[in-house]
């Protein structure tokens, strides 16, 4: 039945199939404002907006079952590495619509924000599915500038106003870095195909021009998945932006970094590694990932606000998932992919659970969160399983996709190797000192007195969605197989 | 034919004055200027490339740029006007609340 489906949609559309789901993600987009200028319900358009990208993930999830992969235009690739990336953006864009119409912070321009998260995913769509270095860069242009204007939708608030100025100064900056590395990556192979160049490198080794290139792409989108040195907007973007906006960007924008960095990088280092300095470069993406996980963990213990502490968090677990980048095996790849899907469970959870306790009165504060297993014991069991997840305690998700990851540090080509070795090592003793701080949240929330006795109560859009998560937490981490193998496959098409 | 040498070493002075104003400038529509200026010097490299190479991606891409930084400064307008009617400045150095 699929299979005919699947077979008539290409015969119907021919090549625009592969960039099918795309397409209906971006009409989500485009009548979001419309339903909201007819209706003035906030709700309907999200609503809306939700069943929109609800087809257009069964598409992608038909289209993988069907294995109908292709290439659209010479430009978008439907293959199972961008149709897993399409579904984790579309994951993350369920749980953001659900939460957002009952969240106190949320706007009353529903068409206009419903509009920029639609298009933000369209725009990640095209990015990780993208083959060019022109479609690559205008995917992620799309993203960028439309979080600069979801960011600023919290509006009279000073700080969404400073953090959105702040996004969109370092956002331009590294979007002009990166364009001066891929125009010199086209003047030395004079090509914009990803794989042609990462063929003609090899052949023509590398330059001074080649090397410039990288650098800019390097520094570019370490912006974009906030690598440290490069990481100084994202505590101040998730603190300013409303918490719903800041999950979906640290889960899904950084997300789109990574698949970018992955594709372009494996390309020109794998495929072309005959020709230019590539262990030169794993180091160079080493020493940043040991930095960025490590200033993002000991910088995050100071902090007295939970969002900017999530935001470091998320800064440290950007440089566990760098790990693949440095190691360019296909096991460790692997590992990044299934770390991508747990940090979306985990970490959108913890947001979202900010989102719910901002909505019931409650601070963004650490010191508010005192006593909250004895106002909502719910609640705080869902934080606390989401906080140690992050932190990597057996059995959770965060546990097993860390495992898988940082075994690949260890196990390159199927045999145990000490290249390597030492990433391994900083990521665990980093995994150790982050649990300090996850577990001093969990100490203010079961043993500190509570400042009052009231009951919390949240909407009831706010427990579906954390439920979700508290599931995938733990089924993940139980049982990863049902992810690992698309995983696996989506990794083996990068190769 | 001008070496292509020239070009490349004009966009790099062009990319670092943009640089150095993004920096040094506190002013916020001055930094959008800036970004422009870096935006623009890395077309140069695209126009350049192409012509030299005979290979016609580069000057399409350089379209689309125009686009997109045409975008970009929009919002960023938009940005440093609701930031000038909440906190009544653009001064980059005093938009500073939150840090660490």
């Amino acid at each position: 039945m699929f299979e005919s489906f699947a077979e008539s949609l290409v015969e119907a559309f021919g090549q625009v199939t592969y960039i099918l789901p795309q397409v209906i993600v971006l009409i989500a987009a485009l009548l979001a404002p419309l339903l909201h200028f007819a209706t003035k319900d906030g709700k309907i358009v999200a609503g809306a907006s939700f069943a929109i990208i609800a087809i257009s993930a069964i598409l992608v999830m038909i289209m993988m079952h069907t294995v109908t992969y292709g290439t659209a235009f010479g430009m978008f690739e439907f293959d199972p590495f961008s149709s897993l990336m399409m579904l984790l953006f579309m994951a993350v864009a369920f749980l953001t619509i659900m939460v957002s119409p009952v969240h106190v912070e949320t706007t009353k321009h529903a068409g206009e924000y419903y509009s920029l998260i639609a298009a933000i995913v369209a725009g990640m769509m095209f990015a990780a599915s993208a083959t060019t270095l022109l479609a690559i860069f205008i995917g992620v242009e799309v993203v960028s500038i439309s979080s600069y204007a979801l960011v600023a939708l919290k509006k009279n608030d000073p700080r969404a106003s400073e953090a959105a100025v702040k996004y969109l100064i370092i956002g331009a900056f590294s979007s002009a870095l990166t364009l001066l590395g891929m125009s010199m990556i086209y003047g030395v192979t004079g090509t914009l195909n990803i794989e042609t160049i990462g063929a003609k490198v090899a052949v023509m080794g590398a330059n001074w021009a080649f090397i410039l290139g990288c650098i800019g792409m390097i520094a570019g989108y370490g912006f974009k998945i906030a690598a440290v040195p490069f990481h100084s907007w994202a505590p101040d973007v998730y603190e300013g932006a409303s918490t719903p906006v800041s999950g979906f960007l640290a889960t899904a924008s950084k997300k789109m970094g990574f698949a970018v960095l992955f594709k372009i990088f494996f390309a020109l280092f794998v495929i072309g590694s005959t020709g230019v300095f590539t262990l030169e470069f794993q180091y160079v993406f080493a020493i940043i990932a040991a930095i960025t996980m490590t200033v993002g963990n000991l910088v995050a213990i100071s902090q007295s606000n939970i969002k900017r502490m999530l935001a470091y968090s998320s800064v440290a677990q950007a440089g566990y998932i760098m790990i693949a980048l440095a190691v360019m095996s296909q096991y460790a790849t692997t590992g990044a992919l299934f770390h991508m899907f747990t940090h979306v469970v985990m970490k959108g959870g913890a947001f979202i659970m900010v989102a719910a306790l901002i909505t019931a009165g409650l601070g963004e504060k650490i010191e508010d969160y005192k006593g909250l297993a004895k106002r909502t014991p719910l609640l705080a069991a869902a934080m606390m399983l989401f906080l140690f997840s992050l932190a990597g305690i057996p059995p959770l998700a965060g546990f097993t996709s860390k495992f898988v990851l940082f075994s690949g540090a260890i196990f390159v080509d199927g045999a145990v190797s000490m290249q390597w070795m030492w990433l391994a090592f900083i990521a665990v003793i980093n995994s150790a000192i982050s649990l300090y701080y996850y577990a001093r949240v969990v100490k203010t929330m079961y043993i500190e007195k509570p400042a009052c006795d009231d009951k919390i109560v949240v909407p009831a859009p706010f427990m579906v969605a954390i439920a979700l998560c508290v599931i995938g937490v733990i089924v993940l981490g139980v049982y990863p197989e049902i992810l690992l193998e698309l995983c696996d496959k989506a990794a083996a098409a990068l190769f | 034919m001008i070496d292509i040498a020239f070009f490349l070493v004009f966009s790099a002075i062009l990319f670092g004055i943009g640089m150095f104003g993004l920096i040094t400038s506190k002013r916020g529509v001055v930094t959008l200027m800036s970004i422009e200026l870096m935006l623009n010097s890395a077309n140069i490299n695209f126009v350049a490339f192409s012509t030299y190479t005979g290979n016609a991606d580069g000057l399409v891409f350089v379209i689309f740029t125009i686009a997109i930084a045409a975008a970009e400064v929009a919002v960023g307008i938009a940005l440093m006007l609701n930031a000038y009617k909440i906190q009544k400045t653009t001064d980059v150095d005093k938009l500073s609340t939150m840090r660490w």
